[in-house]
């Protein structure tokens, strides 16, 4: 019988074994010529419009070098395909991620599904591929809060059989910053602020602990509610605790009014490291702020001055950065390195399975797929859990630009405790 | 201490409440439109002030100076256009077409300008974030106390407006009846525009004010609308110090409860509302229509 999705092989076979018996001698040719230009479909969902439309602004320029560079077809295990990518848009919201995945899936009969950015885009496509069988890679979200956050369980074997994800979790985040704020002399007092989301709490019952347990005093005033639009209570007591070190994940325009509060009722003259987290990413984020922004400490899952290069494209970091900035005429961000690293590891589990319309042989070689793609590492053998690969976290900083550059803020690498391979470019400077 | 710090922030916090509220509760209480794409229209004018104060390199106070006659004209063609229309077609058409307008407001910002995070608060310079610390570790920023000092104004400048001018005096003539008014040889038709114009001309500047304090992207404007509708309702419906009052007392609310739990920042704010809601309720004998009763009455 055939297998789900491959019905059209089917009914072609079935047809040409029907009409064509006349045409026995001819039949190996044709049928040759037939999968030699078999379409191999990838279907591809991130978040372009809405709140999270940040993470997806360079996807449109990641698409082209992709297609570019699939143009002349794929190659896998001796077949040759057209790969045709299905791009689609979340809209930022998750009913809808799950929505477009299911279209894609049933409607457009993909063979195999990329998605990146945020649980509320990656974890609907990801329940909609494993319900329907379709091997599916996703990268950009704690792996914590993909992993356990869709059921699975500590202990237990892995319930996911279809869908794999690559991505830092809150162990990453812990050496980065454990690596960082030991740049700086301070009192090791750590004021933080947690909001009381998925991302939120994950962090605070994970990380405070270790922090805790590497010498680190934590201050933490309790979870608030994203969208509160005063702080004065929490910033009074960081001043009375006098953190010096400051850490968050916030949604950006809280961080933007808690930071100018904070600098307001004078906290921001008392922190050495800001450390902000889920804001700040980009740099219209930290532009927003002004000059509160300089110097604010932060983290980067891909950066210009990444050792690696595109395993697909051929296209190097570097050249990355500086081919979206030409065209596109906005700053590079690390969301382009991630979105492309997606298709890096993708295309190399489709050519690993050496049958890459057979989605089951898919699924195979993600489980045991080890490759370097242009954000690092992607090493799905090395545990912890057989359906996440853990990438790296590196401590960065905002620092007005050199003169001469178009743009205010830069993004200099200020520690790599996550993958010594990447240079650090700076000394991580105090805030005030 | 601490609570007297709590309680100066909630009430300045309150100021930015009533600043956003402000050209909600003159539409609610005038033309009876609970207009869905308020913070829409106050993000597409910080939006607006923010190009001219980007390209220009002026002031956004400045900018407002030419932002504030353009989005009364808006206001305006608005009311003409689209408000008029929908207004006799039943009390539901409104809230849909303003919704509506919302949706395409903020689709059509981001089409133009992209999903980065803009602020205003980098043209002011210092002002986003400078204070004076007054005794007992009680500090006052300069942005809220301006904010707060125009809240005032404005609604206060209204006010006066409403009681004591002919076009104020026929706004509220129109509010109480416009069949009656007409009879008295007032336009309504005139009149309305004009309160559209009055309303979004606030609008423009409670957007400015949400751009120097805080962040905007396409996407912001909904989010503006829940805190403005709560100091509204805890007000008072319609009248336009109880806007202040209200947003006073929602700011106070959320302070207080933030400093017994972070968490009760937003449960403090809506637990007040809720309880103001069901005292009108209760006090209003039960019938759903009296709720809502201010509406009916004059702006005062």
């Amino acid at each position: 019988m055939p297998t789900n999705g491959s019905r059209r092989t089917f009914v072609k076979s079935v047809g040409a074994a029907a009409g064509g018996t006349a045409l026995a001698g001819a039949m190996p040719l044709l049928w040759g010529s037939a999968r030699a230009a078999e379409a191999l479909k990838v279907g591809f969902i991130s978040p372009r419009t809405g709140p999270l439309a940040g993470f997806g602004e360079g996807d449109p320029y990641v698409l082209e070098l992709v297609r570019k560079s699939l143009a002349r077809g794929f190659s896998a295990g001796g077949t040759g395909y057209a790969v045709e990518i299905l791009d689609r848009d979340t809209q930022s919201d998750p009913a809808r991620a799950g929505q477009l995945a299911k279209e894609l899936i049933n409607g457009n009969g993909i063979d195999f599904m990329l998605t990146t950015s945020t649980p509320e885009t990656v974890n609907p496509v990801s329940d909609a591929c494993e319900a329907a069988g379709v091997p599916c890679l996703s990268t950009v979200m704690p792996w914590e809060a993909w992993y356990f956050g869709r059921g699975a369980k500590p202990g237990q074997p892995s319930p996911f059989k279809w869908t794999y994800h690559f991505s830092f979790g809150v162990k990453n985040f812990f050496d980065c910053y454990v690596s960082q704020w030991h740049e700086l002399p301070t009192n090791k007092k750590v004021g933080v602020l947690y909001p009381n989301d998925a991302d939120g709490n994950a962090i605070r019952e994970h990380l405070i602990p270790d922090l805790q347990k590497a010498g680190f005093t934590v201050i933490d005033p309790g979870p608030y509610e994203d969208g509160t639009s005063d702080y004065s209570a929490q910033i009074a007591r960081y001043k009375a605790e006098n953190c010096e070190i400051f850490n968050t994940f916030p949604i950006p325009p809280d961080f933007a009014t808690f930071w100018r509060q904070a600098s307001q009722q004078g906290y921001t003259k008392i922190v050495k490291i800001a450390q902000i987290a889920k804001t700040g990413l980009f740099p219209s984020n930290v532009e927003a702020l002004g000059s509160l922004g300089d110097k604010l400490a932060t983290a980067c899952y891909w950066h210009r001055d990444f050792p690696y290069k595109s395993s697909l494209t051929g296209v190097s970091s570097r050249e990355l950065a500086d081919g979206y900035e030409r065209a596109s005429g906005k700053q590079w961000n690390q969301q382009l390195g991630a979105s492309l690293s997606l298709f890096d590891a993708g295309f190399q589990a489709l050519k690993n399975s050496a049958a890459a319309k057979n989605k089951a042989a898919v699924a195979k070689a993600l489980g045991a797929l080890n490759t370097i793609t242009i954000v690092g590492k992607v090493d799905f053998l090395a545990g912890p859990f057989p359906n996440v690969s853990p990438t790296s976290i590196i401590g960065s900083q905002w620092v007005k630009s050199k003169a001469g550059s178009k743009f205010p803020f830069d993004m200099v690498i200020t520690e790599h405790a996550n993958d010594p391979k990447v240079p650090v470019t700076a000394k991580l400077l105090p805030y005030s | 201490m601490i609570w007297a710090d709590q309680i100066v922030q909630g009430i300045f916090l309150g100021g930015y409440y009533a600043l956003i509220a402000c050209g909600l509760s003159f539409m609610f209480g005038v033309l009876r439109i609970i207009n869905l794409a308020h913070g829409s229209i106050a993000v597409l004018s910080a939006y607006l002030v923010w190009m001219l104060a980007d390209r220009w390199n002026v002031s956004p106070f400045l900018a407002l100076v030419a932002i504030v006659p353009a989005m009364a004209a808006a206001g305006w063609l608005l009311q003409r256009t689209v408000l008029e229309r929908s207004l006799r077609s039943g009390a539901l058409t409104p809230l849909l077409s303003t919704f509506g307008l919302a949706v395409m407001l903020d689709n059509l910002l981001f089409e133009k300008f992209g999903a980065d995070t803009r602020s205003l608060a980098p043209n002011i310079g210092d002002l986003a974030f400078n204070s004076w610390t007054v005794g007992g570790g009680v500090t006052i920023g300069q942005l809220a106390l301006l904010t707060f000092g125009v809240a005032l104004a404005l609604l206060g400048g209204l006010q006066l407006f409403l009681n004591r001018t002919p076009l104020g005096r026929a706004i509220r003539a129109t509010a109480e009846d416009a069949d009656t008014a007409e009879l008295v040889g007032i336009d309504s038709r005139r009149v309305y525009a004009a309160a559209a114009a009055i309303a979004i001309a606030t609008v423009a500047i409670a957007g400015t004010f949400l751009g120097m304090r805080a962040t905007f992207d396409p996407y912001t404007g909904p989010a503006q609308l829940i805190f403005a509708f709560e100091a509204i309702v805890i007000g008072g419906t319609g009248s336009l110090w109880g806007t202040l009052i209200g947003g006073i007392v929602l700011g106070v609310a959320q302070n207080l409860g933030s400093q017994v739990s972070p968490r009760g920042f937003l449960i403090a704010g809506h637990a007040v509302f809720f309880v103001v809601l069901a005292a009108r309720f209760v006090l209003a004998g039960r019938d759903p229509r009296t709720l809502f009763g201010a509406l009916r009455r004059a702006p005062i």
